[in-house]
């Protein structure tokens, strides 16, 4: 392939093309690495090999050049990727592999068929693409509405107090400071960024996008105002006799409201100074921190009910103290803080990871609580989940049974010939065909071929994780051989699958690293699969992993007894009624597939996932841990985020 | 030597200069790591005095001193970043006295003591090291000891007061004996 | 000329170091990678975060990399090709490597980013669980050598090496440095997969090109001086003395490498209570048992 002119990638630099800029733009060619949405893992499940065709895998966008979108991304991964596109240093380029743009981006640079030789081909077109047109005069601006924030102006002392104007606050006469509006809002679409916080670039357009930020992170209170009002009501009515005193100054303290003779501050009553001093010490680097309205809630119920019943007399006297030295006690300002596990206060953060990060399968979402590093509570969210749009009794399209399984397939991109398995085996049931000897097993052959094939995805992913290269390395390539192997190459595989076992048996680290971790007992009733079956073993991170492995070596076996390992297909069903419910044990433990068929056709049908109920548990598995136990907890589950339904 | 005066002054200068950026800002890391390259600079104008071992020794142990200051000025201030511009000084006619009067005492000990006559001649890195290390195993071989004995007496007795009583009996007791 | 001489010996590990890292990372074994991916660095626009603390993001990775040519500035790579043969030489490269620690510290609260600032406190917080174990064995190498003097302490290991002398030491000082230059598995302040990059983490362009520098340039550091205060330096047969202490540092730099290519990423709180519980008072005992080897054996 040729090109007459150079053309440009979409996310050329500016500069004035040079002989300079030639060089450096070879060396750009040579050097690309690319960011995997959604991520390496699904890459692997559809048997593309990044580092064969030539490129590097980048785990952050500002380390990436190439953003490289593997299959369909739902409408929040679209928000989510133009987020990650705008962190990524120019050059960039977006590559798209088997799928459609996201509106959200600007078009693709390349795109390619959803195969090995189609990805080999397009990276070399990129690389020329980079090589001549990583440097022009005047790159076109890249800008997303999902980019764009409201600001809203609120005063560092009193939350409740919130313009779209910038000026002083009615209450101190503090300068107000800009915040991004929605920052209390947890659902709010800039958390779905990488980095929880967005860039400027040296670009013109962005700086001027950037001018609408500036101070964004200046606002650092995150406790909810209106519940301190309240609290602050509720304390007035409790206790007419309440003094007042400077957040700033305690040692100021005065039978009525009015303003600090020291910084002129407003007077609080005295249960709010305590608090309003929480809240201060609270607030951080600059980072959005805010703690989940019913945590929140309870919380202050919690303090508040302290203080009215005996805590009051004490607090009067330590102020008393403290006006006498006028110094402020930090074990004063810190008492009524939530304490965490370890016993000590400190700032909560609220950080999102995902829903592309290197440490967690790409789509899940997870918000954490950080108090330090140490994690008070978590939820975890797929933006890739199916919703299941048929309802039943509802009148509904029908779907050709043909259309049904191929999106049931291609909707589970970690699992597809298992959920293919499902389709199939619900329509036939719902059919009325009687199960024959041949295709049973070539199909449970290409069933326990993906078992194999997913929990070595699972380990490559561990490996990332764990920042274990070797463990990533080797099982990346195993999965990839083992995917679509027949019989015979299978049986070739299997020493080194059996390998794999051994030395991991042997790692030294490991099990220190992942015994305890996440631990399910079995009295959890949602478990499924390789979990419920790891659960009688000890039921953490290191008996899951033990049990994936000896899943690989009983699946090995299964596929020797059995024949030919074969991708599930319909046979013909004619045009018949019924309805069939099957149950197929997939990588990630039992899904269960109800339908109606009318006419041969799929009239409604009910879908039930391991993995939705599995999601389900990262709330008790995070809290409490420290990060990196919580994330590697989190990673042990397996989760998909394609197969959560919701 | 005019080359050492020099460097004396200029490091000097840098110390003081770190120092009035630890009060300038607000915010604590900053203010931390700034006492930390004042006390570098200190070092440095050691190591310009030709005391080796007490320039590189202050050199090293302030960056871990300073660095644990700032985590736990981090951990324990509000507004750690400085970005709430709120105002953090009290007692400011009280300090100005006190800094001032400090800085005349210091700059008449400077002026009146006297210093002696000035060394014409050094010696070398590695002899001024012996004769500390013979002096600190010799003649104050007590003192530094109990004082290093100290002081690790002392962390160890502040880290077990920090650690949070962990058993539920012992803290029940505690709490029926109140 | 000396200068000279060990900034390239220096600058010269650390390209082999890049190419044998790109080999492990992606198979292929190319000689101007580090040069094209330099470039290509360079080529990338450098971004600013939104709203940094300006002064130690510029300067952090610029610290990490004065660091690292500080201490390779008292390191002997022979006899006389040192560029400052201090007298408190041993001592120094203490000093120098404390200086790390404020470096990622910097590049933590710098970019104004979670990861960032959770991965610059993470190195602070486990200070005391690799900078005892530095400091300690290096006290017993000088112990033996009977002074400071980095070139001195080669020469006390002319007979015999300390890796043999004080295997103990060797071991704990190893980790040790390992643990200083934040390389896998003690990652813990950059942690990809549990940090995005951490203190790595908003650094693109020629920033990133200095940072990446920087952090080999440590590991190059780190190896000569285990090269020098355990491995006899610059002693060995044939070779000039030069290339002795350069083959040796290779060695010891790309078992750092192989090391975290083949283990899991330690837990923060294991490598803590093991660095405290096991690794100081193992240091003390070697302390102990070269003392008594000093005295004990003329």
């Amino acid at each position: 392939m040729s090109f007459d002119s150079a053309i440009n990638i979409t996310g050329a630099r500016q500069k004035r093309p040079s002989v300079l800029q030639k060089l450096v733009s070879r060396a750009l060619a040579r050097n690309l690495g690319c960011l995997i949405v959604p991520g390496p893992e699904i890459a692997l499940a559809h048997g593309l090999d990044v580092t064969a065709a030539g490129m590097r895998t980048s785990t952050t966008p500002r380390d990436a050049s190439v953003l490289m979108i593997v299959g369909e991304l739902s409408e929040k991964m679209g928000d989510a990727v133009a987020v990650l596109y705008a962190q990524m240093p120019r050059p960039r380029a977006i590559l798209i592999v088997g799928g459609q743009t996201p509106s959200t981006l600007p078009g693709a640079d390349i795109s390619a068929g959803l195969s090995q030789k189609g990805l080999t081909e397009a990276v070399v077109r990129l690389q020329r693409a980079f090589a001549d047109g990583a440097f022009v005069a005047s790159p076109e601006a890249f800008d997303a509405d999902v980019l764009h924030a409201k600001i809203e102006y609120v005063c560092p002392m009193h939350p409740e107090i919130v313009e779209d104007e910038p000026g002083s606050c009615p209450k101190c006469g503090m300068d107000l400071v800009a915040r991004e509006a929605g920052e209390s809002t947890p659902d709010h679409d800039h958390e779905h960024q990488h980095h929880g916080h967005k860039h400027d670039h040296e670009h013109e357009h962005e700086h001027c996008h950037d001018q609408d930020h500036k101070g964004h992170h200046e606002h650092h209170h995150g406790h909810d105002h209106e519940h301190s009002n309240e609290h602050q009501q509720e304390h007035a009515h409790e206790n007419a006799a309440a003094e007042y005193t400077c957040p700033m100054h305690p040692e100021i303290v005065r039978d009525e409201p009015g303003s600090c003779p020291k910084c002129g501050m407003d007077l609080v009553a005295r249960e709010d100074a305590e608090d309003e001093g929480a809240s201060e010490e609270g607030s951080g680097h600059g980072h959005n921190h805010q703690h989940s309205e019913s945590d929140h809630h309870s919380e202050h119920e919690h303090s508040g009910h302290d203080h009215g019943e005996h805590d009051h007399g004490g607090h009067k006297h330590g102020g008393h103290d403290h006006g006498a030295s006028g110094f402020m006690s930090m074990i004063e300002v810190t008492k009524d803080l939530p304490r965490s596990a370890d016993g000590l206060q400190m700032d909560w953060l609220e950080v999102p990871f995902g829903p592309v990060f290197p440490g967690l399968p790409g789509g899940l979402k997870l918000t954490l609580t950080l108090d330090g590093d140490g994690v008070t509570e978590g939820q975890a969210t797929s933006l890739a989940g199916m919703t299941i749009e048929v309802e039943e009794g509802e009148e509904s399209e029908e779907i050709d049974v043909e259309t049904f399984i191929d999106h049931l397939a291609t909707a589970m991109p970690l699992a597809p010939v298992s959920y293919r398995l499902l389709a199939c085996l619900a329509i036939e049931q719902a059919a009325g065909l009687n199960d024959d000897q041949a295709t049973t097993q070539a199909r449970n052959g290409g069933l326990e071929r993906e078992r194999i094939a997913s929990h070595l995805g699972w380990l490559a992913q561990l490996g990332r994780q764990l920042g274990f290269a070797w463990l990533t390395q080797r099982a990346s390539t195993l999965q990839l051989q083992v995917r679509e192997a027949n019989r015979y190459r299978l049986a070739e595989l299997e020493p080194a699958l059996r390998t794999l076992g051994t030395r991991l048996g042997r790692t030294p680290l490991l099990k220190s690293r992942l015994k305890d971790i996440g631990e399910l007992s079995s009295e959890f009733s949602d478990l499924r699969g390789p979990l419920a079956r790891a659960a009688s073993e000890g039921g953490d991170a290191w008996a899951r992993l033990w049990q994936r492995l000896a899943e690989i070596t009983a699946s090995l076996d299964l596929i020797k007894a059995s024949s030919e390992p074969a991708l599930p297909s319909l046979r013909d069903i004619g045009d018949l009624s019924g309805t069939g419910e099957v149950t197929v044990d997939t990588p990630r433990g039992e899904a269960r597939l109800s339908l109606k068929l009318e006419r041969g056709k799929v009239k409604s049908y009910k879908l039930d996932t391991p993995c939705s109920h599995h999601i389900d548990l990262v709330p008790k598995l995070v809290e409490g841990q420290e990060l990196g136990d919580a994330l590697l907890a989190v990673g042990s589950l397996d989760l998909s985020p394609w197969e959560v339904i919701s | 030597m005019y080359a050492q005066a020099f460097f004396v002054a200029v490091f000097g200068l840098a110390a003081i200069g770190f120092g009035v950026v630890v009060f300038r800002t607000s915010s604590m890391v900053r203010s931390a790591l700034a006492l930390l390259f004042s006390q570098t600079a200190v070092g440095c104008m050691f190591l310009a005095m030709q005391t080796e071992f007490l320039g590189v020794l202050q050199i090293m142990m302030m960056a871990t001193e300073m660095s644990i200051m700032a985590i736990f000025m981090v951990m324990f201030m509000m507004d750690p970043g400085g970005l709430g511009g709120m105002d953090m000084s009290h007692q400011k006619r009280f300090s100005i006295g006190a800094g001032v009067s400090a800085a005349v005492v210091a700059i008449a000990v400077a002026l009146l003591s006297d210093w002696g006559p000035a060394a014409k001649q050094v010696v070398d890195a590695e002899a001024q090291t012996r004769a500390l290390g013979m002096e600190l195993l010799g003649r104050s071989m007590m003192i530094f000891e109990t004082a290093g004995i100290t002081i690790l007496t002392a962390m160890i007795a502040a880290t077990a007061v920090a650690i949070p009583v962990q058993n539920l009996a012992s803290k029940r007791a505690k709490e029926a004996s109140e | 000329m000396t200068v000279a001489s060990v900034l390239l010996a220096l600058l010269g590990s650390t390209w082999l170091l890049a190419v044998i890292e790109g080999w492990m990372t992606t198979g292929r074994l190319s000689p101007a990678a580090p040069l094209f991916s330099g470039l290509a660095h360079l080529g990338r626009e450098s971004i600013l975060p939104r709203s940094p603390d300006r002064v130690f993001f510029e300067a952090a990775p610029v610290l990490l990399l004065v660091v690292g040519v500080l201490g390779m500035a008292v390191l002997p790579l022979a006899p006389d090709l040192i560029i400052a043969d201090l007298g408190t030489g041993a001592l120094f490269i203490n000093a120098a490597l404390a200086y790390v620690l404020v470096a990622v510290i910097m590049a933590g609260w710098g970019p104004d980013g979670a990861y960032a600032m959770i991965g610059g406190w993470r190195f602070l917080g486990q200070l005391i669980a690799y900078s005892m174990l530095i400091v300690m064995p290096i006290t017993a190498v000088a112990m033996r050598a009977e002074s400071l003097l980095n070139t001195a302490i080669v020469g006390s290991q002319a007979g015999l090496w300390n890796i043999v002398y004080q295997p103990l030491g060797f071991v704990l000082f190893f980790i040790a440095a390992m643990a200083l230059a934040f390389r896998a598995p003690f990652d813990l302040p950059t942690a990809e997969g549990e940090l995005g990059g951490g203190v790595d983490a908003e650094y693109t362009g020629v920033r990133l090109a200095v940072l990446r520098l920087a952090r080999l340039t440590l590991v190059v550091t780190l190896a000569s001086a285990t090269t020098v205060f355990y491995l006899g330096g610059w002693h060995g047969p044939l070779l000039p003395p030069w290339a002795w202490s350069l083959v040796k540092t290779l060695a010891v730099a790309v078992s750092m490498l192989l090391v975290g290519h083949y283990l899991p990423r330690i837990r923060e709180a294991d490598l803590m209570r093991w660095c405290w519980i096991l690794g100081i008072p193992l240091a003390l005992v070697n302390i102990i048992v070269v003392g008594l080897l000093i005295l004990v054996v003329p």
